[in-house]
């Protein structure tokens, strides 16, 4: 079959951010691409921008030949794009009948009536994927999986020669994974083009013909999907390389009452199950990592512990639940995140923005910890000027680290620290969280997908996925027991 | 001569507008919230001002004091029973939050303007000059009430600046208005935060409605002109520019004097107009603008 | 059941005139108009999802066109669709660039529209009559009972003209460019197209009834046609009526005029209190009172 969208060159560039670089791909009618990365790799980018919600620096897209990279996104649209959103987004005022409707309508301002061919059609879609059913509701009384069925319906009514899906299956149970993959495979059959974007290629392995991996916006490596899941790069840049056990000496049990104790903790972001029935505990002076991939809920573990986000369950905190807790009130308690956004004030110097950290310590304490905190991250204490924002990714997420620590916390969360940094940068902070452990009693509650880097300093290990535990234990038991079936 | 009048008075005015203009600046960048009832925050101090130096016989530097005081309890109602239950609404969607609060601020700024009406008439009032006499600068007579009212309009910005800058507390302001999220993970209340911006931002307004009485006289019929003014000053200076609204104030302080002189007062207001819509539609994120 | 009970409240208001004053006809008379003002008003907000600060410029554009022309002797009739077409022809200039704006900036731009109108007028007061305004000769008719009947009829025509268009294949694609502009694009639509049409048509009725208005009342002025106030009464009325249900506003334009008069012994307090409930109904039922008894409606 031919040819039916061909990207070559594609760069996008963020201020001094290069999101996307260069990238160049091709998909044939009839085929299924899976597009790869980890937060941060640009896929996602790369699809707004084959679709002209972003405009490309440079570089070109090819519609079954014709350019469209400069074009409107509705433009592309009429050419024959269909576009699969990851969070639903549903019409909340119409039925689902009507969503699926107004799919099929032409971009005219004069059209009065839809027509009874056009409310058949959209019937005959709704039942198509499922929601013969429920067609005259409307979203908000349906579940999670029925509103990424209509994304579903929406893109069928349009009918296009590709189709761009992101992250097909997040939030879906196995028996409605199976359900949609029918469908997308539908696709193919239609001889459409199929561009899967995710951020887990064991999830899609089965549905792809290629895989297409990315990292830090540029391509990495192409192929068969599982010659790409071995590929040295790949496992590098995914995992943080091989995972091998580290002797190191295996801390006793520790027993009483945990410094903090998260049990049956479910968060329902609107419809989707985020959390579901999650239990941890962390004692003091331990250090704990959550392994896990993209999407799997560790910030929104990490969220509810520092009372930021609404849950059920119960988290405990030297005894006492937290519940009732406003997030300040969490931060000032001892529970320091620092989130993977980092929240840094960018328009503010290191020095301003470490000062913050540290305004409920007092003067004289303040100042030693500066200046302690200043020796572990050199490359700061060079910076103190500076303004934040024009620091590079590395001395950023090295302030955000500094400037938790600023607050002389007795919890120190992380999340997802070392991501689209560079190993030399990974080096430095794992050596400061080292001399971090051995210098002060400090407890740490680290979240991380690159297991390389979780697994040397922690004495636990817990693995979420798809918004559960699924293995706990120690460290040295990670790799000969989970490690495998990783990626 | 003409052109050093202009310049000393389009100096008091500029200054005046940027006082009322950087606090209602100060709001947008921290609270997000275009308060179109500046006006009125603005014209309740300087009714109590006059009346409690008047009617009440109490002088004109109580009055003035009163004024500042009653200024920042209008500020706070507007807060609390107009923004905030609007902010932490559910039952308003997140996206028509913006739209809600421009109504409610809107419908607030009326409601002050009939109140201050009804208990007060809406002739024009004036508040006696703080400082009396008169002063020579190169020919031009000034009074010097005009003098004192652009120095303590200087002040109130300097102490302002030197808050944001210089204090622990204003720069908590500032990270506020940078990453509200990120303030909140320091462990600090943003809810503390916002009570604080708007205590600031009614000192402000209040002291700039007090010092109009004293200068060129208001009333309740001014409101809405007040607040029109301060918004065009703050989109000609960038939304959430601090520094930009004070450019702006002079710029659009400048304009109207110049024009008042040169043309006729009647249409001193057209100018500063034309100049909103150039700017709104070749660059409407304003000089200064972050967004 | 529900176009039942409409009917027949329907039949009530058309027989007022029977048995009803002059004084209480004039009243209502000014709140039909004033309900058209606010369903256009909705139209543009509670479908294309954008606020108009000024709706008074359109109505202003409508009322000063259609006064002027009938001050150089042009026919009523081609004064009315003149002022109709000289608001459609203002508010495209309005939008074109104003549409590409962001947030706050589109709401500005209204509103500095506003200003920009009445400056304008009290200019070229030679012309327009400045501030004390213009007077018009021609009036539509003489007999309260006849301007309700065509104010009336005027609202009826308007609301299933909004309503019917609303509820189209095009007021469908115009809901989805308001609620959710990126979705919308994906989806093949030209939001901005679809958003100027809006506005086309919210300024055409505003227009249209802004020139009606103005032959009802014998005079047009900035404090009546180019308010910002009168602009902000619109906004209350199509909130406090229910964003989104064009029937709502009518409702809330009645609630706002009617509640008017009957405070009005009340003298200045009067918009005081107007002000407080609209600042109630904002903050308690956001929803607005149409709104409200729809919504629970939907959620059954």
């Amino acid at each position: 079959m031919k040819t039916l969208l061909e990207v070559a060159g594609l760069t996008k560039r963020f201020g001094g951010l290069v999101a996307v670089k260069d990238l160049g791909f091709a998909i044939r009618g009839g085929e299924i691409l899976g597009l790869i990365g980890p937060n941060g790799s640009g896929k996602s980018t790369a699809m707004k921008l084959i679709m002209g919600i972003e405009r490309a620096n440079a570089g070109s897209v090819r519609l079954a030949g014709e350019e469209i990279v400069s074009w409107p996104t509705h433009r592309i649209a009429r050419a024959g794009i269909g576009l699969v959103f990851q969070h639903s987004r549903p019409l909340h005022r119409q039925t689902v009948w009507e969503n699926i409707k107004l799919a099929l309508l032409p971009d005219s301002l004069l059209r009065l009536v839809a027509g009874r061919a056009v409310d058949e059609h959209a019937r005959l879609i709704g039942e198509r994927v499922g929601l013969g059913a429920v067609l005259d509701r409307h979203p908000a009384t349906l579940p999670f999986a029925d509103l990424r069925r209509m994304e579903l319906a929406k893109a069928i009514a349009r009918d296009p020669k590709v189709v761009l899906v992101d992250e097909p299956f997040a939030g879906l149970t196995l028996g409605e994974v199976e359900n949609f993959s029918a469908l997308i495979r539908s696709f193919r059959e239609e001889g459409k083009a199929v561009l899967l974007v995710d951020h887990n290629v064991k999830s899609v392995a089965a549905l792809v013909d290629r895989v297409l991996a990315m990292y830090l916006g540029e391509r990495i490596a192409e192929g068969p999907a599982e010659v790409v899941m071995r590929d040295p790069t790949v496992r590098r840049v995914y995992l943080g390389g091989a995972i091998g056990t580290h002797a190191r000496d295996i801390a006793p049990e520790k027993t009483g009452v945990p410094l903090l104790h998260v049990s049956d903790l479910s968060v329902l972001y609107g419809k989707a199950q985020a959390l579901e029935q999650v239990s941890l505990e962390v004692h003091e002076g331990e250090f704990v990592s959550v392994v896990g991939l993209n999407g799997a809920g560790k910030t929104t573990l990490f969220n509810a512990i520092s009372g930021l986000v609404p849950y059920r369950g119960r988290i405990n905190w030297e005894g006492t639940p937290l519940a009732g807790r406003t997030p300040g009130a969490i931060a000032r308690g001892g529970i320091v995140q620092c989130p993977e956004t980092r929240e840094l004030f960018g328009a503010m110097s290191v020095a301003e923005n470490l000062d913050l950290g540290g305004q409920h310590q007092k003067p004289t304490e303040r100042a030693e910890r500066l200046a302690w905190l200043l020796d572990l991250f050199p490359i700061l204490k060079a910076r103190r000027a500076q303004m934040a924002r024009t620091l590079s990714g590395g001395e950023q997420q090295m302030l955000a680290i500094a400037r938790a620590l600023m607050m002389n916390p007795r919890l120190l969360i992380l999340d997802e620290p070392t991501l689209g940094l560079a190993p030399v940068i990974l080096e430095q902070i794992s050596k400061a969280l080292e001399v971090l452990r051995q210098a002060t009693p400090i407890t740490v509650l680290l979240g991380e997908q690159n297991v390389t880097f979780a697994l040397p300093h922690a004495d636990r290990v817990y693995v979420l996925e798809h918004a559960r535990i699924i293995w706990q234990g120690p460290a040295s038991r990670f790799a000969e027991e989970a490690g495998a079936g990783y990626l | 001569m003409l052109a050093l009048q202009i310049l000393v008075d389009g100096f008091a005015i500029s200054t005046l507008y940027a006082l009322g203009a950087i606090g209602f600046s100060l709001i947008f960048g921290v609270s997000g919230v275009l308060n179109l009832s500046h006006g009125g925050i603005m014209v309740a101090a300087a009714v109590a001002a006059w009346f409690i130096a008047g009617p009440l016989g109490a002088g004109q530097y109580l009055g003035a004091l009163g004024g500042v005081s009653i200024g920042v309890v209008v500020a706070l109602v507007t807060y609390g029973v107009v923004v905030r239950p609007i902010q932490r609404s559910r039952a308003i969607p997140r996206d028509e939050t913006e739209i809600f609060v421009l109504t409610g601020t809107l419908l607030w700024g009326i409601m002050i303007q009939e109140a201050i009406a009804y208990f007060f008439s809406d002739s024009p009032i004036t508040v006696r000059p703080l400082i009396g006499g008169v002063v020579d600068i190169a020919g031009v007579r000034t009074p010097a009430n005009e003098i004192l009212t652009a120095v303590i309009c200087w002040i109130s910005i300097g102490l302002l600046w030197l808050l944001v800058n210089r204090t622990a507390v204003g720069k908590r302001l500032l990270a506020a208005s940078i990453n509200p999220r990120g303030l909140t993970l320091l462990g600090f209340e943003l809810s503390s935060v916002y009570l604080m911006v708007w205590v600031i931002y009614g000192v402000l307004a209040a002291i700039a409605g007090v010092l109009l009485a004293t200068f060129l006289g208001t009333s309740s019929n001014n409101i809405g002109v007040l607040t029109a003014s301060a918004f065009s000053i703050v989109v000609l200076g960038g939304l959430g520019s601090v520094s930009g609204s004070l450019i702006a104030a002079y710029i659009i302080g400048y304009l109207e004097t110049a024009t008042a002189y040169l043309l006729t007062p009647t249409l001193r207001t057209i100018p500063s107009l034309l100049l909103l819509v150039l700017v709104v539609y070749v660059r409407p994120q304003g000089l200064l603008g972050r967004r | 059941m529900r176009i039942l009970s409409a009917l027949v409240v329907l039949l009530a208001l058309a027989t007022l005139p029977f048995w009803v004053s002059g004084y209480i006809l004039g009243v209502l008379t000014i709140a039909y108009f004033f309900g058209v003002f606010a369903m256009s008003w909705d139209l543009l907000f509670g479908f294309a999802g954008e606020v108009n600060f000024g709706p008074t410029f359109l109505i202003g554009l409508g009322a000063y066109s259609a006064g002027l022309l009938d001050n150089h002797g042009v026919p009523v009739w081609l004064c009315v669709i003149a002022g109709a077409v000289a608001a459609v022809f203002g508010g495209l200039i309005l939008a074109v660039p104003a549409l590409r704006l962001r947030g706050p900036y589109f709401g500005l731009i209204t509103l500095v529209a506003v200003l920009v109108l009445q400056q304008v007028i009290v200019i070229f007061a030679g012309v327009t009559g400045g501030e004390i305004g213009l007077t018009i000769n021609d009036v539509l008719s003489l007999d309260p009972g006849y301007n309700y009947w065509l104010a009336l009829g005027f609202l009826l025509i308007s609301g299933i003209v909004l309503t019917l268009f609303s509820r189209s294949a095009a007021g469908l694609i115009l809901q989805a460019s308001g609620q959710d502009p990126i979705e919308a694009q994906v989806l093949g639509f030209n939001v901005v197209k679809h958003k100027l049409a809006a506005f086309a048509i919210s300024a055409l009725f505003s227009g249209l009834a802004g020139a009606m208005l103005v032959f009802y009342l014998g005079t047009a002025s900035v404090d009546t046609v180019v308010d910002i106030s009168v602009g902000v009464q619109i906004i209350i009325a199509a909130v406090l009526g229910g964003r989104r249900t064009i029937f709502g506003a009518v409702i809330g334009a009645l609630f706002l005029i009617i509640a008017g008069e009957i405070l009005r012994p009340l003298g200045q307090l009067s918009t005081f209190v107007v002000s407080a409930v609209a600042l109630g109904v904002i903050l308690f039922f956001p929803d607005g009172l149409v709104g409200y008894l729809l919504r629970r409606g939907e959620r059954a």
